[in-house]
């Protein structure tokens, strides 16, 4: 039944993003060929600069959209009407976080790659290839030290890092839009309100933690392989104990305090 | 197992209001039942409860001997008095929705439906309005071969002719084997077509008998007995 839920979470979202993919690809393609021209005199330098802006636009409506949609794909379809449609279908109501969250995590990482990509085609000249290269040896350097023998390592926890830090989020907006509406009214506040509450909290757990870690760990600290060696591991694993307990306090709710209109 | 529904001592609170309370019910199979009571008297927190939207603070209840859960919601079908179909599908969509989610779903029926109430498959249900959305999520849900149909106002919001053609509906769609529940304070319109009423008053069911015994051992109809029962 995922596969269904997955099926219609996809048509749900395409609709909107994919337009807005084309778009982008239109604007990249026509700023790629205008700004290496050199042929608008007069008037026509205008030309350019319109382009240009409808590019930026076009990002910006892609990363806007591609938040939005998050946030209102699982807050419209689960908790207002459209939840009355959803939670009679037979599935187990585990399985809408499973479709809303997979299908997130996946645009997320179109519109990330296709923004990324679009940036690089349409600036891509080889000094700016070179610059970004100085650019990424330089950060890597600080990162792993001298020794360039822990570079993958450290790329994978990276990107371990960089892939939970999504699923928490999401994750924990999800549990935030969940709280939210077990309110009688004022669901979106109430949303906004355990978003805020929840991460003030981690926050304020999270700085004590690393005060009382640095001053157990004094010495350790001032050495750069301590960021692989316990940072990053400590990142990871409190992020996937985190998504889990948002995961399963999301999925009880659904389960036991469905509070639909 | 000829009981469709069973509710044992079934109460449901909500924060500072008791919904329903202690309610012990059975329906049998094969029979149209009207869940009859004023606003707010606790009908859709007793449908909710079915279709396990809401959960009971205390007591059971069972679907063909099954507590709410994946099972049972394969074989309820539920009209909920919302508009709940998402406004951006066209209604052929709604109807691939509902094929691919519910296996005793027959399209070539809704099909069927649609065109006899001069309906266009390939409208957006944003362009339509209330009263044809609704008659659109009615030939949804009875485009099921369900066991239990849960019908809240299922009739509130269209004209007299589409009354008529869906009441028909659904004494034509409805099998020996299922029951259909209809909630509804529009009494005469539906009491033809009842076989057995409840009441509910303040979350507390009053009266469960059968349509003929009303007319025969009272000598009224249902609406008249109503208007007595819930006098205010």
């Amino acid at each position: 039944m995922l596969n269904k839920l997955l099926k219609h979470e996809l048509k749900a979202t395409a609709r909107l993003l994919i337009p807005l993919y084309l778009i982008l690809l239109f604007f990249t393609i026509m700023d790629r060929i205008v700004l290496h021209l050199d042929i608008f005199k007069g008037v026509l330098s205008l030309i350019p600069g319109l382009i240009t802006i409808g590019y930026v636009l076009s990002i910006v409506a892609i990363v806007v959209v591609t938040a939005i949609l998050m946030i209102m794909r699982f807050y419209k379809n689960l908790f207002t009407d459209e939840g009355y449609l959803m939670f009679t279908l037979p599935v187990k109501s585990y399985h809408h976080i499973n479709s809303k969250l997979i299908v997130a995590i996946l645009w997320t990482v179109v519109s990330i790659i296709a923004v990324i990509g679009s940036i690089f085609i349409v600036a891509a000249t080889p000094e700016n290839l070179k610059a970004f290269n100085e650019g990424l040896k330089m950060f890597w350097a600080e990162l792993s030290g001298p020794s360039e023998d822990h570079r993958l390592t450290i790329f994978i926890e990276l990107i371990l890092m960089l892939f939970l830090s999504l699923i928490n989020n999401i994750l924990l907006i999800y549990l935030s839009i969940a709280i939210g509406q077990l309110l009688n009214g004022h669901k979106i506040i109430g949303a906004f309100a355990s978003y805020i509450g929840i991460t003030t909290v981690l926050q304020i757990l999270a700085t004590l933690l690393i005060f009382a870690a640095s001053l157990i760990f004094k010495d350790i600290v001032e050495d750069v392989t301590f960021i692989r060696t316990t940072v990053f591991p400590v990142t990871i694993l409190s992020l996937i104990i985190l998504s889990v307990i948002y995961y399963f306090i999301t999925d009880l709710i659904f389960k036991r305090k469905l509070n639909l209109e | 197992m000829n009981t469709i529904l069973e509710c044992k001592s079934l109460t449901k609170n909500f924060s500072n209001l008791t919904a329903l309370s202690n309610v012990n019910l059975a329906l049998e199979r094969g029979r149209i039942i009207g869940l009859l009571g004023p606003n707010g008297s606790g009908k859709t927190t007793l449908i909710k409860l079915i279709n396990g939207l809401l959960v009971p603070n205390s007591g059971e209840i069972l679907i063909d001997g099954k507590q709410p859960g994946t099972e049972t919601k394969k074989i309820v079908s539920y009209l909920p008095e919302k508009t709940y179909l998402p406004e951006w599908m066209r209604v052929s969509q709604a109807i691939e929705f509902f094929s691919d989610f519910y296996e005793d779903f027959d399209q070539k029926k809704a099909y069927e439906m649609l065109e006899r109430l001069h309906l266009d498959s390939k409208k957006r249900l944003k362009t339509l309005s209330k009263g044809t959305k609704e008659k659109i999520q009615l030939i949804l849900v009875m485009s099921r071969k369900a066991d239990l149909y849960c019908l809240d106002e299922p009739i509130g919001g269209v004209d007299p002719a589409a009354r008529d053609y869906i009441l028909n509906t659904i004494i034509s769609n409805y099998n020996e084997n299922a029951t259909v529940i209809i909630s509804t304070h529009l009494i005469a319109d539906i009491e033809n077509i009842l076989d057995e009423v409840v009441f509910i008053k303040d979350g507390l069911l009053t009266l469960h008998t059968s349509v003929d015994d009303i007319r025969t051992k009272e000598g009224k109809s249902v609406d008249t007995l109503f208007r007595e029962v819930f006098r205010c």
